[in-house]
């Protein structure tokens, strides 16, 4: 595992700026820990102070540090994405072991609940809960819709393997020897499909966190809780731009941009690496 | 439980002086049978098979491709899923200690006896072993319910296992690609008769082996019969193999068997018109005479022929053919053919 690590930090020049940028911005959120100020208390510094010495990135026209301030959505925001992902994973997981490993009936009936959800609109209806809930609408509770909203396309995408799996001369024998489907399924086939989750992973984070940002600007979610949402939210509120509070806007957008880089950098050095054959047509020649 | 204990656990099998045969197959018929929109098809795969395998028999079962070979054999270990099913008839083990009738079993007690007295090396062999696993795993995956052993116990046996079919028990920590294709098979035996089993079912493990490897997978097969005084049902279509392996042998074409005898008397004296092409067929070293194929290919077993499901090939077809079929008949010493030109007594 830390060769395979260290192969892809050496060759693979994606997996390196990646590794980078979304190490830099774990390090900050960490460093969130340590800040002076509770992230949520307004009017702590003097406020709409350009970035200087003292304010390395200037403060917000509610009296926060942005460097601080960012740290914490930062964090908040990672640790969405991260949440989102998890649980998503699990359920897209079981899901996608268990009907294309059953098939049949049970196939069906789950891929029809999983095609709904592919098809349905994802934006009006998580605005659609804000309006439904609105004051017991917080983070935690927005995390689990969305994971409950997203984990159909990988579903999908783990039955596809899990199907052909099914057929392999292994699963016969699992089944000859009486392992119960449960064993099958959690011992011989979920070590198959965990690179493909793995790499879907990060781009189901990179999702979730561009929807968290979407509906945190636009104000449907709790705008209390410091996320680079939530952040971009009140500085639109103040109209920061207007008001030539530029580094309030910029910072947050810089800093989610580069998360998302280095997310889709990771997520394809993945992808390339897992996929044997783009392994093949990266080193050139016949194949 | 010390090691010493537990051999002598494992080898005192009860000496009973066995009375009936180890394998009893009676009018097994097993279909593939397909319903959709209110259409039905059967695939008559394996249709009114009669057998019987001995004790301590090595039992082989030649045929070309699509002859049912495989179907039969999956039904006889009773690994079938639908669509296949089991028509009529029955099968019948006496692992000795236990007489079981396979298909009145409830599945959890099909699943007990499985690896303890009936072992099954599948077709494709080569990749019954999990590419992600290493092989102690699939060892524990597969064979640990089965053996009743504490952990560290079946570890120590599995290594036993494993230096008396002279593998080195390094073999255990490696993964399936790391192993040759020859040693994969060997361990996939070894996997397979981990728990001393009485009998063994064995689907052409030697397919996808150069000769010289196969030489030493069948050496080993027979080491193992020897050892354990196990019966094995042997199939490939390799007849070289069923030559050097089997004590008797069985021909199947187009899911009946059609011939059955001793190995050495239906290579000497084929009587079936298919087992004499068969036969013929087989390349002789000093003979530089070309030989020839048999027209035409096996039917389409959703519409066999009527009457004996050979006469379309059969280049000595009378009517009778085209109409009845042939009852499986004895011409003694064990030699049992299925043709009305050998029991209608005009021989050619």
């Amino acid at each position: 595992m830390l060769k395979i690590f260290r192969d892809l930090l050496r060759f693979n020049l994606e997996f390196a700026i990646g590794t980078l940028i979304v190490s830099i911005i774990v390090g900050l959120s960490v460093l969130s820990f340590f800040s002076p100020y509770p992230p949520e208390d307004i009017y702590v510094v003097a406020p709409d102070v350009p970035p200087s010495w003292e304010y390395w990135l200037g403060t917000t026209s509610r009296g926060q540090d942005v460097f601080w301030q960012m740290t914490a959505a930062l964090r908040n925001t990672l640790l969405f994405g991260i949440a989102v992902a998890a649980i998503s994973r699990v359920i897209s997981l079981t899901i996608g072991l268990v009907s294309g490993y059953m098939g049949g009936m049970t196939d069906r009936v789950l891929m029809s609940i999983n095609d709904t959800f592919i098809i349905i609109p994802l934006f009006p209806i998580l605005v659609l809960f804000y309006f439904v809930m609105r004051d017991s609408m917080s983070w935690a509770l927005l995390a689990l819709i969305m994971a409950a909203l997203g984990w159909a396309y990988d579903a999908r995408l783990i039955r596809s393997v899990a199907m052909s799996l099914r057929t392999r001369e292994f699963t016969s024998q699992c089944i000859f020897s009486g392992m119960s489907p449960r064993q099958i399924m959690t011992r011989e086939h979920l070590p198959y499909v965990l690179p493909i989750v793995f790499s879907t992973t990060l781009n189901n984070m990179n999702w979730s966190i561009g929807m968290e940002v979407t509906l945190s600007v636009l104000g449907f979610t709790d705008i209390n809780t410091p996320t680079i949402g939530s952040m971009l939210y009140w500085a639109n509120q103040h109209t920061a731009l207007v008001a030539g509070v530029w580094w309030w806007i910029a910072l947050p957008v810089i800093a989610v941009m580069m998360l998302f880089i280095g997310l889709y950098l990771l997520a394809t050095a993945l992808n390339e690496y897992i996929d044997p054959r783009s392994r093949l047509s990266r080193m050139g020649g016949a194949a | 439980m010390t090691l010493h204990q537990l051999n002598n656990h494992l080898n005192s099998v009860p000496e009973t002086a066995p009375t009936s045969p180890a394998l009893r197959v009676d009018g097994l018929k097993a279909y593939y049978q397909t319903r959709w929109f209110g259409i039905t098809r059967e695939v008559r795969a394996v249709d009114d098979i009669t057998l019987r395998i001995e004790h301590d028999e090595i039992y082989g079962i030649a045929g070309e491709s699509s002859s049912g070979k495989s179907s039969l054999i999956k039904t006889i270990a009773g690994a079938i899923r639908p669509p296949l099913n089991v028509v009529s008839g029955s099968v019948n083990f006496d692992f000795g200690t236990r007489k079981v009738d396979l298909y009145s079993l409830k599945p959890e007690e099909r699943t007990a006896i499985r690896w303890k007295h009936l072992a099954y090396i599948m077709q494709g062999s080569m990749s019954v072993l999990n590419p992600l696993r290493r092989v102690r795993q699939s060892f524990v995956d597969f064979a640990f319910r089965h053996m009743g052993l504490p952990m560290p116990a079946f570890l120590r046996a599995v290594e036993e296992h494993l230096l008396k079919l002279h593998l080195q028990p390094g073999v255990l920590d490696s993964y399936p690609h790391e192993l040759s294709g020859g040693m994969r098979q060997r361990v996939v035996i070894a996997l397979a008769t981990v728990c001393r089993p009485g009998f063994i079912i064995a689907d052409e493990p030697t397919t996808a082996l150069d000769v010289v490897v196969q030489k030493s997978v069948l050496t080993m097969i027979r080491e193992v019969q020897r050892e354990m005084r196990a019966s094995i049902l042997f199939v490939t279509h390799d007849m070289a193999v069923h030559a050097n392996l089997t004590d008797r042998l069985g021909i199947m074409y187009a899911g009946r068997l059609v011939e059955e005898g001793r190995t050495r008397d239906l290579f000497r004296n084929p009587r079936h018109p298919y087992t004499i092409h068969l036969i013929r067929s087989l390349p002789r070293i000093g003979d530089a005479e070309p030989r020839k194929g048999l027209e035409g290919t096996p039917p389409n077993l959703a519409d066999p022929p009527p009457g004996c499901r050979f006469h379309p090939r059969c280049p000595i077809a009378m009517d009778v053919c085209r109409v009845v079929v042939p009852p499986m008949q004895s011409l003694g010493g064990g030699h049992r053919v299925a043709c009305h030109a050998v029991t209608g007594g005009t021989v050619q």
